[in-house]
């Protein structure tokens, strides 16, 4: 059942790459689409027979393949990947359907985001160490050509540098593991038979360490997220929902799965200090956007704030908190899909994205009225307003905190309301005011432009006013994540005691 | 002695591969002095290429072979010999496919370029399993001597005869070099010739860790490094790759560089064992050089294949690390390296032939746009380059995994670091080709892909040109998917070879000792 997964698109973006040359690109799309719909469905499988009692990982798969390395083809999904599972199928069908229908060299291009579907599916559901390393690294080359062939201006800058740190956090992230399995004694990297306990607690925090920076690279984290603004702004709008949407879930997954599991009792050691990265994030990531003048790059910072809160919660470790933390994941994975969607319209539409120039798309005739209304609700969304499925995850995420780390938790809550501020100052400047008279002779939005942020849209709603259907997944994980992590606790306290 | 007796040491059937090599080989030249030049063209190639499919063969029978020393002692065919021979029989074979087309065009006789190819792949074969200082030496001299007529075999082409003298003059002096080195382990062993006399001597007599065995240590490591191109040594590589005719250039950087490894496994186990942490020191030092010199150095250049040159000059640092490793895993994971690196260097350069063949030139920067013209090629040279960089699921991701892994396991926690470091910098250069060929849009297209010519297969050359290309990626993009296989070939030869096993268990007895040690201190802290 989960080789499909990562079957289904490799096969798709063999087919899509070798279509027959004389297909328009509105074709090419529609094959893709219907791949990326199946593999959906296949998902939505996946979550009917998941059993929502079980906190282990279900649907296994097991093939040996090259023992002499310890690597093992070896498949499982619970209730952390679950969830992205799901968020990776939505956002690769909205990814395509919100591509240009005209595009250049479709082929290439479909195949390449199908591909990157196989690899972040693999990564999600990879039981093995060195399986994850395979699945994480596959996703660089399709990515950097993504962006390096079909973005704007400045591509080739862009794609150089995210390929570059991509790669060095592939690299730390593989030296980690190479370390966790030589050190601990384990001949395979499977990831039931690692046994971190034996090692001492220096050795711990220097792997751990490793791991941080390799996935705070991918989340981003403050000290690492310069490739982010260029890579965000320079993509293409599918590909940046791509990059902001599921990319930067990996990292996140990857630390709270390789991080927080397999070293609990290090985790809490240092969660005080991770929980202190993490509001930084935040801070930085409110603070920056107020200041930009271009939308899209506003929606990146803003991008960097809403993953420090999952790291916030994820150093919490309260059950309530990673819940949060797996619904923030799922959560931003929409909101940033349907904010980079609207403005990827709103630029093709406009011409533009300069705060100063856009002005009164709300204007119902001459304007962009549907387009704004959904900027205007995804911009509430964002911020955190109650009956949008931001709100839930932000909310479990600062209750969860709360009571571990009550004052990272309120400047959290602090830099909610500077999220505020700055979609307001988005708004402000982009749909109310007056049309300028000289310029405002916008093309008219198609319905199949619009129709990805409508399903986004009501998603977004529905899991708003119906959180359980959200939660539900990752509730027993998350509990048995928590159960590891406090009954270290005392073992890590009678450790400090002893000398 | 009688004569029966005589013919048992000799064993003739050890070099049974070699000798149908030799046979193809005076059968092309031959054939070509009786048939004439034009004739001849049509037939050698295949001929030669049958031959050695036919030395393959003969290799795999003697995979399982138990009597595997032969002319009394100096050639033995054990499992890691006949894999090294397999290798280089076959970076020979693709190298024939490539050359048919490239010696053609140049105007110069295709069944001599052969002859000397064979040769050399003779030189090769019997410099994998030799086991006597003389047999070394004279087998050694045959690949390089080879190499030289190889490299200068354009002789029109001035940048050719540059390469060929510079080749000449530092292959030359670094062979003197080594040979100072035998003879002064021929002297301080009192006269023993043979690998295996000489070590047993060094160990009884306590001339171990003299000078002198110093001495002559440093010396053979000047000679080997010649040939695998580490660091210090590696002077003659950039220019010697630009100014030589292609095809030689793929047989020098997969070829040679096999025999040159075969060689350093072969003569520092087997006849250094006693002062193995000496060369292992030293071959870290070639090894973080080569690494860093080989990666940042091809970020700089401009034609593709000094870029190639100095690519091969890192990648021999990565399989260094293999063999500072010396566990089974090390050696099996150089083996194993070395097996997908011919895949991924030899379609590499075929690419860049095929593309000089229709341009006339090898500028990176000519590439640009290329994808429009030639869709095949583009996928073929991405593909490699990539696998060369080590991006999943690529053969070449395969090979570095194994190589850190292993280098990982026997502590060299350092020298991986780095080399997962440099192969950052390396993705870096790779994949400028790959961006120039790829992401270029159609008004960035460059004047030689602007008139490229049409792609036709049916000129003579090109089929065999096109088999060696798509064999070579199919290999490049499934070898390392299906890589278990090859896996057990690496890991069984080296587990079956004698010599190794020796020495392992030594080594295994003195980390056991190491870590007991280390414990013991970390107690008393």
């Amino acid at each position: 059942m989960l080789s499909l997964f990562i079957l289904i698109p490799v096969i798709g973006a063999m087919i899509v790459g070798i279509l027959p040359a004389n297909l328009i690109s509105r074709q090419v799309r529609s094959v893709a689409l219907i791949i990326a719909i199946a593999i959906f469905a296949f998902t939505i499988k996946l979550a009917i027979d998941f059993d929502l009692t079980d906190p282990n990982f279900q649907f296994s798969e097991y093939l040996s393949w090259i023992p002499q390395l310890g690597l093992s083809y070896s498949l499982g999904v619970d209730g952390l990947s679950l969830p992205l599972m799901g968020l990776n199928a939505i956002l690769t069908i909205i990814a395509i359907a919100s591509t240009r229908p005209e595009l250049e060299r479709p082929r290439l291009y479909y195949s390449m985001i199908l591909l990157v579907n196989a690899g972040i599916a693999g990564a999600f559901i990879a039981q093995n160490l060195l399986l994850f390393v395979l699945f994480y690294e596959l996703e660089l080359i399709p990515l950097y050509l993504l962006i390096a062939i079909w973005g704007s201006e400045k591509r080739g800058y862009a794609a150089t540098k995210f390929l570059i740190y991509t790669a060095l956090s592939g690299i730390l992230i593989l030296a980690g593991f190479l370390g966790i399995t030589w050190l601990s004694g384990s001949t395979n990297f499977d990831y039931n038979a690692i046994n971190t306990q034996t090692l001492s607690q220096t050795t711990k925090l220097i792997l751990l360490s490793v791991l941080l920076i390799g996935f705070g690279i991918k989340i981003p984290l403050v000290p690492l997220h310069t490739w982010l603004p260029d890579a965000y702004v320079e993509s293409s709008a599918p590909v940046t929902i791509l990059l902001g949407g599921i990319i930067a879930k990996l990292g996140a997954y990857g630390l709270i799965r390789f991080g927080l599991q397999l070293f609990p009792e290090t985790w809490q050691l240092i969660a005080p200090g991770l929980s202190i990265i993490g509001v930084f994030s935040v801070m930085y990531g409110a603070l920056t956007a107020i200041a930009q003048q271009d939308i899209k790059r506003m929606v990146a910072y803003s991008s960097i704030g809403h993953m420090g809160y999952i790291m916030v919660a994820a150093a919490a470790g309260t059950s309530i908190s990673l819940i949060g933390a797996i619904s923030q994941m799922f959560a931003h994975g929409l909101i940033l899909a349907i904010l980079f969607h609207l403005v990827g319209v709103v630029e093709a539409k406009a011409g533009t994205r300069d705060l100063q120039i856009l002005n009164g798309l709300m204007n119902p005739i001459r304007g962009l009225p549907l387009v704004s209304g959904l900027l205007i609700m995804s911009g509430m969304a964002s911020a955190g307003i109650p009956g949008l499925v931001g709100f839930v995850a932000e909310f479990l995420v600062f209750q969860g905190t709360f009571p571990v780390f009550p004052i990272q938790s309120l400047l959290c809550i602090i830099a909610s309301g500077l999220t505020a501020v700055y979609f307001v100052i988005l708004l402000n400047r982009t749909c109310f005011g007056k049309l300028n008279n000289d310029l405002a002779y916008y093309p008219k939005v198609q319905f199949s432009e619009q129709a990805p942020a409508l399903i986004l849209a009501v998603l977004i709603f529905f899991l708003g006013v119906q959180p359980s259907w959200l939660l539900r997944w990752s509730e027993p994980t998350a509990e048995a994540m928590v159960v590891v992590l406090k009954n270290n606790a005392p073992t890590q306290v009678s450790i400090n005691l002893q000398p | 002695m009688d004569f029966s007796s005589i013919a048992a040491q000799l064993n003739a059937g050890t070099i049974l591969p070699e000798g149908i090599v030799i046979i193809t080989l005076l059968a092309v030249l031959v054939g070509d002095l009786i048939v004439g030049r034009t004739a001849s063209s049509r037939w050698t190639p295949y001929l030669a290429i049958a031959g050695l499919l036919a030395s393959i063969v003969a290799l795999c029978y003697q995979w399982s072979s138990t009597d595997t020393i032969g002319f009394l002692g100096s050639f033995n065919s054990d499992p890691l010999s006949v894999i090294f021979r397999g290798i280089i029989a076959l970076s020979a074979m693709v190298t024939i496919l490539m050359s048919v087309r490239y010696v053609e065009q140049t105007g110069t006789a295709l069944a001599e370029f052969i002859c000397i190819l064979l040769t050399a792949t003779l030189g090769g074969m019997f410099l994998s399993g030799a086991t006597e200082l003389v047999m070394i030496f004279v087998s050694l001299e045959t690949l390089s001597i080879s190499s030289y007529l190889l490299t200068g075999y354009t002789k029109r082409d001035p940048r050719s005869n540059e390469a060929a003298l510079k080749y000449l003059l530092i292959g030359a002096s670094s062979s003197a070099v080594f040979l100072y080195g035998l003879s002064l382990l021929y002297g301080l062993s009192g006269g023993e010739t043979q690998l295996d006399a000489i070590a047993k001597v060094l160990a009884t007599s306590g001339a171990g860790e003299s000078l002198g065995l110093v001495i002559a240590l440093v010396f053979v490591i000047a000679g080997i490094s010649f040939k695998i191109s580490a660091v210090p040594f590696h002077q003659w590589t950039p220019d010697v790759y630009e100014g030589s005719p292609t095809p030689v250039v793929a047989f020098l950087s997969v070829g040679s560089k096999t025999a040159g490894f075969a060689l350093a496994i072969r003569l520092l186990v087997n006849a250094f064992p006693i002062v193995s942490d000496q060369w292992r020191f030293v071959f870290t030092a070639l090894a973080i050089l080569s690494l860093v010199l080989g990666n940042v150095v091809a970020l700089a250049q401009t034609s593709m294949k000094r870029m190639l040159a100095y690519s091969s000059i890192a990648q021999a640092g990565f399989v260094m690390i293999g063999l500072i490793a010396g566990t089974e895993a090390g050696y099996s994971s150089m083996i194993f390296y070395l097996l997908v690196y011919l895949f991924m260097n030899l379609g590499g350069f075929t690419c860049v032939i095929l593309f000089s063949l229709r341009t006339g030139t090898d500028q990176i920067s000519e590439y640009s746009g290329l994808y429009q013209k030639d869709p095949l090629l583009t996928l073929g040279l991405s593909i490699c380059l990539l696998s060369l960089g080590g991006i999943p699921p690529l053969a070449g991701f395969f090979g570095k995994i194994y190589l850190f892994w292993a280098g990982w396991q026997a502590g060299l926690y350092g020298l991986v670091l780095l080399g997962l470091v440099t192969s950052v910098v390396s993705i870096y250069y790779y994949i400028r080709v790959v961006k120039m060929m790829v992401v270029k849009e159609p008004q960035e297209m460059s004047d030689a892909v602007k008139n490229y010519p049409a792609i036709r297969w049916n000129l003579p050359g090109m089929r065999p040109l096109q088999v060696g290309l798509v064999l070579s990626l199919i290999a490049t993009s499934l070898a390392g998917i299906l890589s278990s296989p090859l896996f057990n070939l690496a890991n069984n030869s080296i587990s079956r070879t004698p010599m190794l096993q020796a020495t392992m268990v030594q080594t295994k007895q003195m980390a056991a000792v190491d870590s007991n040690s280390s414990l013991s201190t970390r107690q008393q802290n």
